[in-house]
């Protein structure tokens, strides 16, 4: 498949992920989805432009990366346009995001539903485990730094 | 990555349009348990319903092989929107850098609290693929690498693989509000371990602490995306260099006292 099929493709999909989001982020937080169309066609912008690159360079970096990268410096301070890129994109909730993705997660975890009846109740209870530690583990250290350097 | 045609898949979208209208319309609702408080976030709901229907007759297998590569695209989308944000903070995110450095290590966690348990439970080496890092795709083919598929470290680095696929991001969702409300750990330390390396579980993670301390939400998504990224790209080393020699290290310390304590009993008896 050549890269403008692909191109074509992702256009389309988050097209129609934006408005699914779009529609959520009325519903749950109250954003009018003509105020949120900006900010979501910036997002899908950088979205875009961070799978094209990571394309285009043949280096085996994640393009989730590259679409940080392209985010954060579109909106450092002093950069041209960052102003509105933020004012725009703040209409766009994080958490009106999350819902349609873990949405289609709940239906793509369906084909893993059979492995998963598999797993004792000792590997649940490691894996639990394994989610607590981790989290925890993270949580005491930063919040160890965070106070020494007196930011919280 | 992505395949042709899936955008035609209206059924598929169809049913997450639904699925986002439901749930948001809903709304978030919490609930105390004791001190602490569990957030129940549209994002779950949505996931549980979305299991649900696999198992009806409204999604068909075409559909749920088709929704993986708009997670990755919706994932794209949130990546890019944390980006923005952190962007106007960035200040405030490289004056937090040691903590966010330094909390990667915290990621080890998992070998001082998981492995013991494993090993009290009777299994052997599967512990250490299981124990050894939160097994998200980087860790998974790192313990194939090392061990080979049909090995039983391969099988336990799958197995909570397959758990945190299934029930990571609702797992973590529930917990991390409520960890942040009952102990006395401030919330920006719990934004910065929600970037545990997965996208999923980074947002029902922090989405759970921005519906307890909507003041602090900026902060929040700027040190759980910054932390997140730290996690994809650190990571695979920490383990490595880190994890795996160590979790090796304390397996075999663990399964000497076991062994050295079942016989003590043998020859007590």
């Amino acid at each position: 498949m050549t890269l403008m099929n692909n191109i074509q493709e992702w256009i389309l999909l988050l097209l129609i992920f934006g408005v699914i989001s779009a529609i959520g982020n009325w519903i749950g937080y109250g954003i009018l989805p003509l105020a949120a169309v900006p900010g979501m066609i910036v997002l899908i912008l950088v979205s875009l432009a961070g799978l094209i690159l990571q394309k285009l360079l043949k280096v085996n970096i994640p393009s989730v990366a590259y679409v940080a990268l392209i985010g954060i410096i579109i909106s450092l301070p002093g950069f041209p346009g960052s102003e509105t890129v933020v004012r725009w994109t703040t209409e766009v909730n994080l958490l009106a995001l999350a819902t349609p993705i873990l949405a289609y997660a709940g239906i793509a975890i369906g084909r893993s539903w059979t492995d998963f009846k598999k797993l004792g109740w000792r590997s649940v209870v490691v894996a639990m485990l394994v989610m607590v530690g981790t989290f925890l583990g993270s949580a005491l250290i930063a919040e160890l730094v965070l106070r020494m350097q007196g930011i919280i | 990555m992505v395949e042709k045609g899936i955008w035609k898949d209206w059924r598929l979208h169809a049913i997450v349009f639904g699925l986002v209208i439901l749930t948001e319309a809903i709304g978030t609702h919490q609930f105390s348990v004791g001190p602490g408080v569990i957030l129940l976030l549209p994002m779950l709901y949505a996931m549980v319903i979305g299991l649900i229907l696999f198992f009806t007759p409204v999604v068909k297998n075409k559909q749920s092989k088709n929704a993986e590569p708009l997670i990755v695209l919706g994932v794209t989308l949130l990546i890019a929107k944390i980006g923005v944000i952190i962007g106007p903070s960035i200040e405030g995110i490289i004056e937090a850098g040691p903590a966010l450095l330094l909390q990667e290590f915290g990621n080890l966690g998992t070998i001082f609290l998981a492995l013991p348990v494993a090993v009290f439970l009777g299994m052997k080496r599967e512990s250490i693929g299981m124990t050894h890092s939160i097994a998200r795709e980087p860790n998974v083919g790192l313990i194939m690498d090392k061990y080979g598929f049909n090995s039983p470290e391969g099988r336990g680095v799958m197995a909570i693989y397959i758990f945190g696929t299934v029930f990571g991001a609702i797992f973590l969702g529930l917990i991390s509000g409520f960890l942040a409300t009952i102990t006395p750990l401030h919330p920006l330390s719990f934004a910065m371990a929600s970037g545990v390396g997965s996208g999923s579980m980074m947002a029902a993670a922090s989405g759970s602490l921005i519906a307890a301390f909507p003041a602090l939400e900026q902060d929040i998504i700027a040190y759980a995306g910054a932390s997140n990224l730290l996690s994809l790209s650190t990571g695979l080393y920490m383990s490595i260099f880190i994890g795996l020699p160590l979790t090796e290290k304390m397996y075999n310390a663990l399964s000497k006292r076991k062994e050295s304590k079942k016989n003590a009993v043998k020859k007590g008896a």
